[in-house]
């Protein structure tokens, strides 16, 4: 007779006990909801996420959530599974990176990053016509001037016009003393596609700023072809923004 | 009509039992995961800036694809628990020429990213798709979703290409999608996928007493989800360290060289691992390759790529794993060629 009729006819299948890799893996599942949930509470969703995307931790805490309490009473079954030394340590794997994400201090992508990321190609996002408007110049439109050839036409018939950015400090060893250059990551879902908005601006005091250092500039606009510089007339500290990624 | 839990229990050859964990191991192991926050505290990672870009891209990358791999993982489980183990033979008894672009075309209705398509495939081929149609699905759905489509068209608006990219993205996508399954060819689902969780087979040797519906929903839906997360952490592990280092801006150097500019976007669109929804994008800010490297970026990079390598691994076997690369960066490139001579 199989294994399956003979507990089938010893009544083996009532007796429920809890199984050790079910009630582990609804502990994993658990804690990775309970991150979800405190990215949600703290506002830390948006140094990983664009607004576009942050529907995401919501639904992942609500389905972890779901899960966990679901494995949790699945948990006494006929055939309560151990769980290996192996196993447990890639359970562990699993887990380590929901406690260091609890762990590390909240940052941004800052100056280290800027170097790899190509400019933000803003042509279907921001149109010649919307320039033309005449409403206020954002760091999305300068991405757009610096890659399509519209953007540029539209971005230099506002010349002269009053700006007021906040972004990063960015600077390299052959930027000169009184200039900085202002850096915004443009981040569609998540950080890993974040592309950069830069500006360079003149008229800074030296010496006063250091990379990553947020400020306000507040200036005049003057595009050069595809580069565009602002003269500042004044260049404030300020906190990080609570969204510091921005969204197209 | 039968699920595939009263199914009789084939005797198969188990591997051997692994050493149990005693509670030294677990103690261990917490101990191990206790120690994070005092090592971040110590050695403060914010005084290294590379350090710190790989934490911020590793834990993004982390964080949005979880959800979508637990709703792949949702999806699987109701697919495991509601539909008939017969429904999917039955379609596995058509023609292989039909059955190809209808799972490429089936996509359209999943609008989900590509880490949840590997865990709905596998379980489609567990219900007895043809493993050729599971694998043609996988691969298309996060490109001819409504999603990408969109997100394809806002990034290209205003361009030229618009159309080119819209479109050719899609039967592009499914194009390759369909010559990938038809590689794979006529094999069975035990060549086609590894071992799965273990749950799988107690749940059904347990089926002396039938299981509620509810009770192996949640099995298969904590199962699916634990087995991908360790492929997906260890890829996004990956992904983070080269994102962090490599130089988008530099890429941009090979642009203008006819098939090394394709084959270059094709291998930055594997080493970035962006989601299909927002790596449209990415592939617009490279301007100077053209319409054919960029569109290539955008069929490749949702078909493999370093996070979804570790998924395939861990579902399915090595050899496959190899025909899907090799299958679909050859017709992509083929396919990305011709588009450059066409065009110009």
């Amino acid at each position: 007779m199989s294994e399956i009729a003979l507990r089938a006819a010893s009544g083996a299948g009532d007796h429920r006990r809890l199984s050790p890799a079910r009630v582990a893996g609804a502990g994993l599942l658990g804690a990775w909801a309970a991150l979800f949930w405190w990215l949600l509470a703290s506002g830390r969703d948006a140094l990983y996420l664009s607004t576009r995307t942050r529907w995401v931790v919501p639904a992942g805490a609500a389905l972890l959530s779901l899960a966990a309490l679901g494995r949790l009473a699945t948990a006494r079954t006929t055939h309560p599974e151990r769980i290996g030394r192996r196993e447990a340590w890639v359970m562990g794997a699993v887990l380590a990176p929901a406690v260091l994400l609890a762990s590390l201090p909240p940052a941004t992508l800052g100056q280290f990053s800027a170097g790899t990321r190509s400019s933000f190609s803003a042509a279907g996002i921001v149109g010649a016509g919307d320039l033309a408007s005449g409403r206020e110049i954002t760091l999305v439109d300068v991405a757009a001037a610096q890659t399509t050839p519209e953007g540029e036409r539209a971005l230099a018939a506002r010349a002269g016009e009053t700006v007021d950015f906040i972004g990063f400090v960015t600077r390299y060893a052959d930027t000169p003393a009184d200039e900085i250059l202002l850096t915004r990551y443009v981040v569609t879902c998540c950080v890993a596609d974040a592309t950069i908005a830069q500006v360079r601006v003149v008229n800074v005091t030296p010496g006063r700023f250091r990379p990553n250092d947020w400020v306000e500039v507040t200036g005049t606009i003057y595009p050069i072809g595809r580069e565009v510089i602002v003269n500042a007339s004044a260049v404030e500290p300020v906190d990080r923004p609570e969204r510091p990624y921005l969204t197209p | 009509m039968r699920t595939l839990e009263e199914l009789p229990v084939p005797e198969i050859a188990r591997p051997r039992a692994p050493r149990p964990a005693t509670a030294r191991t677990g103690a261990a192991v917490l101990l191990a995961l206790a120690a994070i926050p005092v090592i971040v505290r110590l050695a403060q990672p914010q005084r290294a800036a590379w350090v710190q870009a790989a934490f911020i891209i590793f834990g993004s990358l982390l964080i949005q694809a979880l959800p979508f791999v637990a709703i792949g993982a949702f999806t699987s489980a109701l697919i495991e628990v509601l539909v008939p183990i017969g429904t999917l033979e039955r379609l596995a008894r058509l023609p292989r020429p039909l059955q190809l672009p209808a799972a490429a075309l089936a996509g359209l209705a999943m609008p989900i990213c590509e880490c949840g398509s590997v865990p709905v495939a596998r379980r489609l081929a567990l219900k007895g798709l043809l493993p050729s149609a599971a694998i043609t699905f996988m691969l298309a759905a996060p490109i001819v979703n409504p999603v990408v489509i969109a997100s394809t068209f806002v990034a290209y608006r205003g361009r030229q290409a618009l159309w080119l990219m819209v479109g050719g993205r899609f039967l592009l996508g499914a194009l390759v999608a369909i010559v990938a399954g038809w590689t794979v060819g006529a094999i069975s689902r035990e060549e086609l996928l590894r071992e799965g969780p273990t749950e799988e087979h107690v749940h059904a040797v347990e089926l002396g007493r039938p299981e509620p519906r509810w009770r192996r929903f949640f099995v298969h839906l904590g199962g699916d989800f634990l087995f991908m997360g360790r492929y997906l952490v260890l890829g996004a592990a990956l992904a983070a360290l080269v994102q962090t280092f490599l130089p988008a801006p530099w890429i941009s150097r090979v642009a203008g060289t006819p098939v090394l500019g394709i084959a270059v976007m094709m291998v930055l669109a594997a080493l970035l691992s962006l989601c299909s929804e927002s790596d449209a994008f990415v592939a617009a800010s490279f301007a100077p390759f053209g319409p054919a490297p960029q569109l290539a970026f955008l069929v490749f990079g949702p078909m493999v790529d370093l996070k979804l390598t570790t998924l395939y691994a861990g579902t399915f076997r090595s050899g496959l794993v190899r025909t899907i690369i090799v299958a679909s960066f050859a017709t992509t490139l083929v396919a990305a060629m011709w588009l450059q001579v066409l065009s110009g």
